[in-house]
């Protein structure tokens, strides 16, 4: 009945995002109700309130890291957890790629002015407090500090948060854990996993191809001759989003999540950051569209260029910071 | 001056910490958000149907809101098939967000990952170790139906302008009910856990006792559709009005020391944080809905309010306590909505969604959300690209409740002389039951 020699550390982490990736990593605990049996969370604020010096105490086995690095503390948190871990994994899109905040990134205004005026370190006359300064944009995790892993998603799905885990953390441990952790990824990957090796370092979990790979739409290879936006008419269900002319990125995004918006009606949006074979994912998308559309009629084509908006806020919804930064530092990894 | 900075803030949505400082007279307690959300920023530019999945970053809640402000905007009724999927999904979240904060509030004695392996650890030194497996199965069952209602539980997609973007399957109908009812038995154990061992002077919750906030001003929906309803501190109704003129009624003020922005009552103006009575500030959320005084529709809520207006007193009220029971009450009446509405008949139609006809240049929606009252305003161009999205969250209206109860709870702590941990702990309390 005891084991504690063998239980990996955790330090669980979110800077500028929402808590759903936390509570992803939480509910794993009970949703398979073992994830104490092998880890003890050693740095867990949220849910532990867990201080900073906690890091001091040795090194941790394995960081995972959401959300977007946005203000000075952030930054602080990456290197500190960076500095205390042997894996430091980015887990969700905020991390992985800048995610949903990094949006902001493409606005004229920020909001962001109390960090801004205030500073850091500045001391404030009357005693009052200060804030920790925002970053001039949002960044993603490896535009700050190396990172080995990436868990992509917003937030990931749970079958491959747990595969990471199972791949991660409890390597070499329980041959079942382990071929479902396989099951769930690339053929390299789950080779490692079942070898009880880690996967090669800037592994992503999820799968090898696009998200059109698992989606549950019919792609009937026709070209469309009217692009719509979502919140026209098109077929709930069947046909291929984008072949009815609507933009979905299933086209240029990693598959691992199954297709989940396509499959309940809604294109994708790119949540699992590109495709592995594709550079940009923009280029891939104005690509896909202009060979999927066809059309010689004036008023189909200009009706085209009517609902082709915000490229930039839709093909890099999720990964803006990591696709088209350009005050960032390069990736140290 | 001395200056202490508790940090972090646990189960709080943003990070958040409390600096202390201390300069000769009484504490001065800042309760600071250190990261910014900067909403308006991200959907500046966006079509304007996108705005459901970007603004669910706030909280998934905020999925369904967007989606009711887009109905407006593009002037759709969704279909009752829809409507009834939408509030579904919202009754799922109530009860996912309030059990998991019970699930927080057991774990403030016990920490459900030490000592796995250890035989006493079993079953934990208060025997907790299985009521707090029994929460979060339910939290997780909750999710399930979140998911096959709005596609994600967190980030959902299926809240579509006009209505919703997919239609149930038989084995959908047969899952949620079955979830549903075992969500209210589940609320039902936690009741008569809470009511034996938490509510009564329990060895839970000891330290938030005799905390309060109030008296304050409540903002809740009103009865009669797109109306709004402040309340007095003293319980009576001070004004009503249309959802549409939110912003001319609530305004918001920034501090140097906090991302997060204090709304306030603009008729009042704005008045230092710390004025006793704090007139100008207003709260959402279960208690504030709760300081209604009305009865509920559903026969388990019902009964526990009545319990609680037995134990503590009629509403208003403004304890920390009955902020909790009020997470109980509501808990018992999302999982009873649940069951009554998952029934075949009333998730499914022919049709889903009322297509727009034309793209609109403005729409609004109030949403009473888990955590309390949340509103959207959406303004765009001829082609439907969001040129001012405002937005009323929780967290902002909030803010100077949280800044009142981190006073309170500091003072309390101060007084009895306690280490600053347990202090850290009496913040965190307070501020997990709203
Ligand atoms: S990736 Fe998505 S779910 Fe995760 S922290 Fe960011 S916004 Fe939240
Ligand atoms: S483009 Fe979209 S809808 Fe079409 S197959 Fe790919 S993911 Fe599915
Ligand atoms: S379909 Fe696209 S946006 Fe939806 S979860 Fe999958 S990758 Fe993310």
């Amino acid at each position: 009945m005891s084991r504690p020699e063998q239980k990996k550390k955790l330090a669980i982490y979110t800077a500028t995002g929402c808590r759903a990736c936390e509570q992803g990593i939480l509910d794993l605990n009970y949703e398979v109700n073992e994830l104490g049996r092998f880890a003890d969370p050693v740095f867990w604020p949220y849910v532990l309130g867990t201080p900073w010096e906690a890091l001091s105490e040795g090194k941790v086995d394995v960081a995972l890291f959401a959300g977007t690095i946005r203000t000075e503390a952030d930054r602080q948190a990456a290197l500190k957890l960076r500095e205390s871990s042997e894996l430091l994994v980015a887990v969700g899109a905020c991390a992985a790629f800048g995610g949903l905040p990094g949006l902001a990134n493409l606005a004229d205004a920020t909001e962001a002015k109390a960090g801004e005026t205030t500073g850091s370190s500045s001391a404030d006359g009357e005693g009052k407090p200060t804030l920790p300064r925002a970053e001039p944009q949002g960044l993603c995790l490896s535009q700050v500090v190396a990172v080995d892993y990436v868990v992509p998603g917003c937030p990931p799905t749970q079958n491959l948060l747990w595969a990471a885990v199972l791949a991660l953390v409890c390597r070499g441990e329980s041959p079942a854990r382990l071929s479902y952790a396989a099951g769930r990824l690339p053929e390299a990957v789950a080779e490692a996993i079942a070898a009880g090796v880690l996967p090669r370092r800037g592994t992503t979990f999820a799968g090898e191809k696009a998200v059109c790979g698992s989606c549950s739409r019919i792609k009937e290879e026709k070209k469309f001759g009217i692009c719509k936006r979502p919140y026209q008419e098109y077929q709930e269900t069947g046909r291929c989003l984008l072949e009815q002319g609507l933009i979905c990125q299933g086209v240029a995004t990693q598959e691992g999540c199954g297709g989940i918006c396509t499959g309940v009606g809604v294109p994708c949006r790119g949540c699992f950051g590109k495709a592995p074979a594709i550079f940009d994912p923009g280029a891939k998308m104005v690509g896909a569209i202009s060979s999927t559309f066809d059309s010689k009629d004036a008023k189909e084509i200009a009706a085209l260029v009517e609902n082709f908006v915000d490229l930039a806020g839709t093909f890099y919804r999720y990964s803006l910071p990591s696709q088209c930064s350009l005050l960032a530092t390069p990736d140290k990894g | 001056m001395s200056k202490v900075t508790l940090d972090a803030l646990r189960w709080q949505d943003q990070p958040a910490q409390a600096t202390i400082t201390v300069n000769g007279g009484p504490p001065q307690v800042y309760f600071q958000i250190t990261a910014p959300r900067e909403v308006a920023a991200m959907c500046q530019g966006r079509p304007v149907e996108e705005l459901p999945r970007i603004l669910s970053i706030l909280s998934p809640a905020h999925h369904l809101c967007a989606a009711q402000a887009l109905d407006r905007l593009f002037g759709v009724e969704p279909p009752p098939v829809a409507q009834n999927m939408r509030e579904a999904l919202r009754l799922a979240l109530f009860f996912r967000d309030h059990l998991r904060k019970f699930y927080f509030l057991v774990t403030s004695l016990e920490n459900p990952f030490a000592d796995f392996w250890s035989q006493d650890a079993q079953r934990g030194p208060h025997g907790l170790r299985s009521l707090l497996d029994d929460l979060m199965r339910h939290v997780s069952l909750a999710q399930e139906a979140a998911i096959i209602l709005g596609g994600r539980a967190d980030h959902p997609v299926t809240a579509v302008a006009g209505g919703v973007s997919r239609s149930l399957k038989e084995e959908h109908h047969a899952r949620l009910a079955e979830i549903a009812a075992a969500c209210r038995s589940c609320a039902e154990r936690l009741g008569g856990f809470l009511r034996e061992q938490v509510f009564p002077q329990g060895k839970i919750l000891g330290e938030i006792r005799g905390l309060e906030a109030g008296p304050l001003t409540s903002l809740t929906l009103a009865p009669e559709p797109d109306g709004l309803v402040l309340r007095g501190a003293g319980g009576g109704e001070a004004e009503r009005f249309g959802a549409a003129t939110l912003f001319d009624k609530v305004g918001l003020h920034q501090e140097t020391w906090s991302y997060e922005p204090f709304a306030f009552l603009k008729a009042k103006g704005w008045q230092d944080l710390g004025k006793v009575p704090a007139d100008s500030l207003f709260f959402v959320g279960p208690l504030a809905r709760l300081n209604n005084g009305q009865p509920l529709a559903t026969p388990l809520a019902e009964d526990e309010r009545q319990r609680l207006v037995e134990a503590l007193g009629p509403f208003p009220r403004f304890e920390v306590v009955a902020a909790y029971w009020a997470l109980l009450v509501e808990l018992l009446g999302s999982a009873e909505g649940l069951v009554a509405l998952c029934e075949v008949e009333k998730l499914s139609g022919p049709v889903l969604r009322t297509i727009p006809k034309a793209v609109g240049k403005e729409g609004h929606a109030a949403l009473e959300s888990p955590r309390g009252l949340i509103y959207h305003h959406f303004r765009t161009d001829e082609r439907g690209l969001v040129v001012e999205a405002q937005v009323l969250d929780t967290a902002t209206a909030n803010n100077g409740l949280f800044g009142i109860l981190a006073q309170r709870a500091v003072e309390a702590s101060l007084a009895r002389k306690e280490p600053w941990e347990e202090t850290k702990k009496r913040i965190e309390l307070s501020l997990l039951a709203y």
